[in-house]
């Protein structure tokens, strides 16, 4: 079985080697059995990386301490879950969910792209396979997970215990989903230079994909975000840590590629910059795959710190990125410009938006290498972290912030600023009320908190006036209003949904930043302390024994003030003796869209242990927000307006062209 | 065999999916243009939905429709390249054997370069369930661990399993078992033995007092087993009471049998035991000299008891003197309470720790050193 | 034909603006809010001023490590050629242990003591804080496994 997955490993990477030359000559010749190979070879590929992966992670789920990888990262006592999961807990594991992500997607463009002209469609396939090839490469030469060990050890070396968790049981596979989604934008992208020419159906393509990798994209983020939030226990919610922002930078570039590509596809302008943008999007992909798998940062991603692995790596970033990039400074030009507009437009509110986001990426981008390329020239050491980002990142966010309402509201080519206004002044209305009672009513809330709480107040409810603006509220009667909202197209719900989460997100980012309080304290069993108008008591510890682990729970009664119990909270010091690694697991209480979050530290003497207890004011509203964007992106994506002309109809029509030719 | 059915089949497999295609029909592909005509088709009716549904003015509608009609127009006037000539050429074909049969030889090469086509898989639980004439000593052990863990009061497994722990140098997990294994079924010199020697592995060789405490429980349960009492004197070598040491030894040997296993052994640390007792005699060390130690050695057990008596307040008298002397203390401390003498201990602990001054290192040795024999400074 | 072109120079002038601002204040902020990585063998002749944020890494000292009232604790950071008393208020990382790689980010006091608001450990059994790593390496005390 191990070894069928080996070989099957092999045969895919033959088969991708063929998927990128034939299908490439026969587009150049013009030749439709050449072309024509793309598609079978791209399904075949999948399902023998399909098979690969599969025998991998029966070996994970049989124990097979044959395989090297397993012996290094599984253990016979580990609950099953995290025995599948295992298989992409670890640097070969992970490629392997790479390139099968990869190849599942060029088997999808293989089979819903029928009705694509044939040189496009065998150009990004053609391209697919040649990012397939050199992931297929990497793999075999550096990081092949099939490698045996013989006579085979009888106990394995446990997973990470920080990564036996169900939220990362799902980051990785989101987050490649994401970040290999856009390989099919990079691959479109790629084919157009090569033809010359863009084709109508070309933003109609690459929207969705954008859509789908955005959306996975939004979800890995996020899922690694409340997972570093819950499980390393020290209650942030994101880190600025460089791998974070290795993800971070391809989803800002993938949403001004979201946004660019409408106005591609409706107003077939700013061609050459959406081009630019897919490209940059899958580059910081690669970069971020880079970052994290090469070793030149230090974090709990970085697994593998095999020199070897990191300069292949390398070598695929430097030929994907300098390649696209120099096939596009030599064919650009060739692209003819589309239609014209007026800067105050929705295609000007578009253009804002990308200013904006890409600006946004570099300031990362600059942020995150900085430090890599002062060391490498310098030999200083610095690190680069929230004050940097907070003064950079945060100013470029409120202007773009503030104007996402109106975008909605303009019409395209030419649009009236002042119209859109007046249908935002119930938002505005509300955002300065909220504004004002979060600063005269709320404890602690500075200037600053006040704002930003109306920032996102403004966001939510200008998403909403775009809904009922569109709906025709207040112009029509409500009945034919409700009709109207009803008959909705998808695409204007996702849009106003996408916005809206985006409003929640920063409330849950401002309410968490600026309200948050922070108790550390030394408990007894029997004592409590009040926080933010709750009582908590420490009921005591008591050891518990998991599946592989050993642990201490810190029990905490969660109280009212007039002393009810509402619920309990348990907190625990986690230990996994084949590691001999301590964890904590903090405890959770969600009251509303706010957490109590509790985190125990160190005994001391006398019986007592030291707390650390937070109340984090609208903390979950920053992963609500993702998940109503995930639905508002998800709900683009079945929007009609998506589905392109049935290619058999137009294949009817060809053959009667024929005959009365 | 199956095995590389398999192989075959996937090879065949990978092949069909590009000879097939290669050899269908020669279609004629639709050209860029219609693929175009195609989708503006579909934006002509978007605007049509859209103006009906209010979402835009009709004056936006009616530029829209414009627009695309210009691009529409635009096509027919650019764009000459219909659908794409089909041509038949060398490269063509070239180009597509090679491919066919590229796929068989890269593959079942680079498999036969990097794969190990003849090991089979190995899952645990197959391991664990063959015949255990064919295990490795591991699978044992891990089939014996799987059963214990569903059986934790199976006492008689936990002392199967201990011995073997302790020879894999297992040491923590040997002192568990032989612990569960003392703990369900009682008692008994080799289990107390065995429990000594897993705490002794486990501290890199020092008979810890934990250990020592074992083969006294062992030496006391079996006098008859060498093997504490062996280990015992060890102790006492460890500790720097080679004199004591010696005795023992010389004592379990003249009750060990000509052909006992453990004869050579037992010879060999006395020799070694002896010999270091006489280096340090020979270094002027004011301990007990070895005429001493033979002496005592030839004594009744009476005599020697007289004997020790006076080598220690010897000792303790030349402390008074001299009482710069860390290791002195120790022994002092030491010989006491091997004669039972708690309150001297005591009291010689108190005296060293004041003479090498109350907080300096030697002192805290000193103390941490009682605290290892169980004279803590707190205990009445 | 004037007119769109100075319009469209207006709003490249803009664009360009922008991103100068932009980028004036993305280098404004990489020289004020980075924070430097020390050992504290470069301590004693770096000049620092005194608030300037600094990243110190080093092992833990062993035996140093010593716990105050409530969440203060204070330990050594030595990296073979120096040693430096840090103290922090606050729960340390689970994998904190004596002799083990740490990097704290705070400030250096005028008495030479650093007050760290932020400890980091390694986050598994053989991970060490790659900038320690390095320099321990250079310095010949550390031996990777």
């Amino acid at each position: 079985m191990v070894e069928t997955g080996h070989f099957a490993l092999v045969l895919a990477f033959a088969l991708s080697l063929v998927q990128f030359v034939l299908p490439l000559v026969g587009a150049r010749t013009g030749d439709a059995r050449l072309m024509a190979t793309a598609g079978p070879v791209a399904v075949t590929g999948f399902a023998m990386t399909a098979i690969s992966f599969a025998a991998l992670t029966v070996a994970y789920m049989l124990s097979d301490f044959s395989v090297l990888n397993v012996v290094e990262n599984s253990h016979s006592q580990k609950p099953m879950l995290y025995k599948i999961t295992g298989t992409w807990g670890n640097h070969e594991g992970s490629m392997l969910l790479w390139v099968l992500i990869l190849t599942f997607f060029g088997a999808l463009v293989a089979s819903f792209g029928r009705n694509l002209p044939a040189t496009l469609r065998a150009n990004v396939l053609a391209i697919q396979g040649l990012i397939g090839s050199a992931f297929f490469l990497f793999i075999i030469a550096t990081s092949n997970p099939f490698v045996r060990v013989s006579p085979a050890p009888i106990e394995g070396q446990d997973l990470n215990p920080i990564l036996q968790d169900v939220g990362l049981a799902i980051h990785p596979p989101l987050l490649y989903l994401g970040y290999v989604g856009f390989s099919v934008c990079f691959s479109f992208a790629i084919a157009a230079l090569i033809e010359g020419r863009i084709d109508a159906a070309w933003a109609r393509w690459v929207r969705p994909w954008t859509l789908a990798a955005w959306i996975f994209l939004t979800g890995g983020i996020a899922m690694g975000s409340y997972w570093a939030y819950y499980e390393l226990g020290w209650g942030g919610f994101w880190f600025w840590d460089p791998v974070e922002n290795a993800s971070f930078m391809p989803w800002l570039a993938g949403t001004a590629l979201l946004h660019s590509a409408i106005v591609m596809e409706r107003r077939s302008a700013l061609k050459i910059w959406t081009l630019l943008l897919a490209i940059m999007a899958f580059s910081l992909s690669l970069l971020g795959t880079f970052l994290v798998r090469s070793g030149v940062l230090t974090s709990v991603h970085a697994f593998a710190t095999d020199p070897a692995r990191g300069v292949f790596i390398l070598m695929i970033l430097v030929f994907f990125i300098g390649g696209a990039l120099m096939l596009f400074a030599w064919r650009a030009q060739t692209l003819t410009p589309g239609g014209i507009f007026a800067p105050i437009s929705r295609e000007g509110a578009l253009v804002l938006n990308n200013l904006f986001l890409s600006t946004a990426v570099t300031t990362v981008l600059v942020g995150t290498l900085y430090p890599l390329v002062l060391e490498s020239i310098t030999g200083e050491k610095i690190s680069v972290g929230e004050p940097f980002f907070n003064l950079t990142f945060g100013p470029l966010m409120v202007p773009l912030l503030l104007a996402v309402p109106f975008g909605p509201l303009l019409a395209w080519k030419r649009a009236d600023l002042w119209a859109a206004s007046q249908r935002l002044v119930f938002a505005f209305g509300g955002a300065v009320l909220v504004m004002l009672v979060t600063y005269s009513f709320v404890d602690r809330a500075s200037v600053l908190a006040a704002f930003g709480i109306g920032l996102g107040t403004w966001l939510v409810l200008g998403a909403i006036t775009d809904l009922a603006t569109k709906s025709g509220l207040g112009s029509v009667s409500p009945g034919i209003a409700l009709r109207r909202f009803a008959g909705l197209p998808r695409s204007a719900y996702g849009t106003a949904l996408a916005h809206l989460g985006v409003g929640l997100t920063t409330l849950g980012v401002v309410g968490v930043m600026s309200l948050q309080t922070e108790h550390i304290l030394t408990m007894k069993p029997g004592e409590s302390v009040p926080v933010a108008g709750y009582e908590i008591r420490f009921e005591g510890l008591q050891p518990y024994r998991g599946p592989n682990y050993t642990e201490d729970q810190g029990r905490f009664l969660l109280m009212d003030s007039s002393g009810r119990t509402l619920t309990e909270i348990v907190s625990a010091k986690r230990f996994y003796p084949a590691r001999q690694m301590p964890t904590t697991e903090a405890g959770i209480a969600t009251r509303g869209v706010s957490q109590v979050y509790v985190a125990l530290g160190d005994a001391v003497d006398g019986g007592g242990i030291v707390v650390r207890i937070w109340w984090k004011p609208l903390v979950t509203l920053i992963w609500l927000g993702c998940v109503v964007m995930m639905v508002g992106g998800s709900l683009s994506l079945l929007d009609r307006r998506l589905r392109i002309g049935a290619p058999a109809k137009r294949r009817k029509r060809l053959a009667a062209a024929e005959a009365t030719a | 065999m199956v095995f590389w059915i398999v192989l075959g089949l996937l090879t065949v497999i990978a092949s069909l999916a590009i000879i097939l295609p290669l050899s269908g029909s020669r279609r004629e592909v639709a050209g860029a243009r219609e693929h175009d005509i195609e989708v503006y088709r579909d934006q002509l009716a978007e605007i049509e939905r859209d103006a009906g549904r209010g979402l835009i003015g009709k004056e936006e509608a009616a530029q829209a429709r414009a627009e695309i009609g210009r691009r529409i127009l635009k096509l027919d006037t650019n764009d000459q390249n219909g659908g794409h000539v089909p041509r038949d050429n060398a490269l063509v074909r070239g180009l597509a054997m090679a491919a066919v049969v590229a796929v068989p030889v890269m593959s079942w090469g680079l498999y036969s370069a990097i794969g190990s086509p003849d090991m089979a898989g190995q899952p645990l639980a197959e391991r664990l369930a063959k015949d255990p004439a064919s295990s490795t000593i591991d699978e044992l052990v891990a089939r014996a661990e799987a059963h214990l863990r569903a059986n934790p009061e199976d006492g008689r497994g936990w002392d199967v399993v201990a011995p073997i722990y302790l020879r894999l140098d297992r040491a923590g997990e040997a002192a568990t078992a032989f612990r569960n294994a003392i703990r369900l079924l009682g008692d008994s010199a080799p289990r107390w033995t065995g429990l000594g020697e897993a705490l002794m592995a486990g501290s890199g060789g020092v008979v810890t007092t934990d250990a020592a405490a074992a083969f006294e429980r062992a030496a006391a349960l079996d006098p008859a087993d060498p093997r504490p009492k062996f280990f015992l004197a060890t102790a006492k070598a460890q500790e720097g009471d080679l004199v004591a040491a010696a005795t023992d030894l010389r004592a379990l040997l003249s009750t060990l049998a000509a052909e006992s296993p453990w004869r050579p052994v037992v010879e060999q640390t006395l020799a070694q035991a002896t010999a270091e007792a006489e280096r340090r005699a020979a270094s002027a060390a004011p301990g007990p000299s070895s005429e001493d130690m033979e002496a005592a050695a030839e004594l009744s057990d009476a005599e020697r008891a007289d004997m020790i008596q006076v080598m220690v307040e010897r000792l303790d008298e030349r402390l008074r003197e001299n009482p710069q002397d860390a290791e002195g203390w120790q022994r002092l401390v030491r010989s006491y309470l091997v004669l039972d003498r708690r309150a001297d201990a005591r009291d010689a602990l108190a005296r060293g720790v004041t003479a090498l001054g109350t907080d300096t290192e030697q002192a805290r040795g000193l103390t941490a050193f009682a605290a290892g024999l169980g004279l803590g400074e707190d205990q009445p | 034909m004037m007119k769109r072109k100075r319009k469209r120079l207006t709003i490249i002038a803009g664009g360009l603006t922008f991103l100068g601002a932009a980028a004036g204040l993305t280098f404004y902020a990489l020289g004020e809010k980075s924070s430097y990585f020390y050992m504290p063998a470069d301590l004693t002749t770096a000049s620092i001023a005194p608030g300037q944020r600094i990243r110190l890494g080093g092992l833990v000292e062993e035996g140093s490590v010593e716990r105050g009232s409530g969440t203060r604790v204070a330990f050594g950071v030595e990296d073979g050629a120096g040693k430096v008393k840090v103290v922090y208020d606050g729960i340390l990382p689970d994998l904190f242990r004596e002799g083990q790689g740490v990097v704290t980010e705070g400030t250096l006091g005028g008495d030479g003591v650093f007050v760290a608001d932020s400890v980091l450990a390694k986050h598994d059994e053989t991970y060490m804080p790659k900038e320690v790593a390095d320099s321990l390496k250079a310095q010949g005390v550390w031996q990777p496994e």
